[in-house]
C-alpha cells in the first residue's frame, strides 16, 4: 500500500516499514485504527518535550492522521536486545557502557515527565553513527505524568524485560539504575518506589 | 532545476526546485506572492531560511498531502509550501517570513507536479536572476532569523540538531 515500502516489523499494534521519504530513508509506522487513546494529542506533547529536552529519539517527519501513518527518522544501528546476544555485547565493558547510556537516557526522559509505557530492550536502539549512543524509540504508549509511581513502573517493566529475555544481566540492570539515579531530579525517590513496585508487581492494588 | 519524487504520494507528481541568485525583481515577485496572485504558478522561498533541502522537501510533501485530502490552509498548493515552512499558524506572517522580501536576492522556486521543461521555462521567465545549483544552499544561511522564527533553544548549537529542531517544528505543526 505504501509506495516502495519494505515491511520490517509486524506487531499487534502497528506495522513498521522502511521506505524512501524526501531523499532519505524513513521509518513509517502504521497504527491500526483501534487506537484506544487520542493518537496525536499525546504525540505532540511528547514530541515537543522530547525535542526540547534534547533526548535522543527518532525525529518525526510527518504525521498522516488520515491514514494513521507516522513518518520518522530511520536510525542505523541495532537494538540493545540484538546487541546483548553478540559476542561484544556479552562483555562486561560493553555492557557497562550501554547501561550508563540507558540509565542516563531514562533519567532525562523522566525528568521531563515523559513515561515511555513500553520499555523493552527492543525499544532501545544503539545509534551506529555516534558509536552506540542510546536512542529511545516507540513512544506509542507513552504519556505525560509527574507521578513517581508511573516512572517506577516504567523502570519495573524494563527490569522484567531484561530478566525475561537476557539471562545474567542483573549486574547490568543495577548499573542502569545507578546511572539513572545520578541523572534524574527525583530519581532517588523513584528508585525507592521501584522497590515497592517489585514487591507487588506492576498493577496497583485495587484495595486502594 | 532539480526534481524529486514524492514517495509518500507518487500521484501528486514530482517536487521541482530551482535556486536563483542575483535576483532583480524581488519587489514584483513579493507583491504577487502576498496577494496570492494566480499568475504566480509556483512557490517562492527565501533561500537564506533553508538549512537543508530536506526542510523544503518536507514542507512541499506536506502541502501535496494536504492538497490531496482537501485540507489546504491557504489558497493554493504553492502558498501552502511556504506556509508549511513556518511553525506559526498565522498565514500572513508565515508568507511574509518564509516568502521573499523586497530586498531578497537569492530565492528558491518550488512547484509540485507538471512537466519539468515547462516549469523550468516558466520559472526562468518569471524570476529575473541567475539559476544556480543547490550547493548554493550551504552558504548564506540567516541563523539569527532561523533561531527566531523556529524558537530554537540557545543550547542547541550543532547544525544537525538545529535541522532536527526545524524538521520537528514543521512535522508537528498540523498535529492538534
Amino acid at each position: 500500500m505504501i509506495h516502495n515500502a519494505q515491511l520490517i516489523k509486524q506487531g499487534a499494534e502497528a506495522k513498521v516499514y522502511l521506505a524512501p521519504f524526501c531523499q532519505r530513508q524513513a521509518i513509517i509506522k502504521e497504527r491500526f485504527t483501534k487506537a484506544y487513546r487520542h493518537p496525536t494529542l499525546d504525540k505532540k506533547l511528547t514530541s515537543r518535550r522530547v525535542v526540547q529536552a534534547r533526548i535522543d529519539t527518532p525525529t518525526v517527519y510527518m504525521v498522516d492522521t488520515e491514514n494513521y501513518l507516522i513518518y520518522m527518522e530511520y536510525i542505523e544501528g541495532c537494538s540493545v536486545r540484538e546487541f546483548l546476544v553478540t559476542p561484544e555485547g556479552q562483555t562486561e565493558t560493553a555492557q557497562t557502557k550501554v547501561a550508563q547510556e540507558i540509565g542516563r537516557a531514562l533519567g532525562l526522559m523522566h525528568n521531563i515527565d515523559v513515561v515511555h509505557g513500553d520499555l523493552t530492550t527492543s525499544n532501545l536502539l544503539m545509534r551506529k553513527e555516534t558509536d552506540g549512543s542510546v536512542v529511545l524509540i516507540d513512544f506509542g504508549l507513552s504519556y505525560v505524568s509527574q507521578l513517581v509511581e508511573d516512572k517506577a513502573v516504567d523502570l519495573y517493566v524494563l527490569e522484567r524485560a531484561f530478566s525475561s529475555t537476557h539471562p545474567n544481566t542483573e549486574v547490568m540492570f543495577e548499573q542502569i539504575l545507578k546511572a539513572y539515579g545520578e541523572s534524574g531530579k527525583a530519581s532517588k525517590l523513584i528508585l525507592k518506589k521501584l522497590e515497592d513496585v517489585r514487591m507487588r508487581g506492576r498493577k496497583r492494588s485495587m484495595l486502594g | 532545476m532539480e526534481s524529486f519524487p514524492i514517495d509518500s504520494l507518487p500521484t501528486a507528481g514530482d517536487i521541482h526546485m530551482a535556486c536563483f541568485t542575483a535576483v532583480k525583481n524581488a519587489p514584483d515577485l513579493k507583491e504577487k506572492l502576498q496577494n496570492q496572485d494566480k499568475s504566480l504558478t509556483f512557490a517562492i522561498v527565501e533561500s537564506t531560511l533553508i538549512m537543508d533541502v530536506f526542510q523544503l522537501l518536507l514542507a512541499a510533501t506536506k502541502a501535496a498531502h494536504d492538497n490531496e485530502t482537501g485540507k489546504l490552509a491557504t489558497q493554493t498548493i504553492s502558498s501552502e509550501i511556504i506556509y508549511n515552512l513556518s511553525p506559526s499558524k498565522n498565514i500572513a506572517e508565515s508568507l511574509k517570513r518564509f516568502g521573499i522580501s523586497e530586498d531578497t536576492t537569492s530565492l528558491i522556486a518550488v512547484k509540485i507536479g507538471g512537466n519539468p521543461d515547462e516549469i523550468m521555462e516558466e520559472m526562468s521567465r518569471t524570476v529575473d536572476g541567475i539559476l544556480v545549483s543547490f550547493s548554493k544552499l550551504d552558504q548564506d544561511k540567516d541563523m539569527v532569523k532561523l533561531r527566531q522564527y523556529y524558537k530554537i533553544d540557545p543550547k542547541v548549537t550543532e547544525d544537525k540538531e538545529i535541522l532536527n529542531w526545524i524538521i520537528s517544528a514543521i512535522a508537528m505543526k498540523n498535529v492538534q
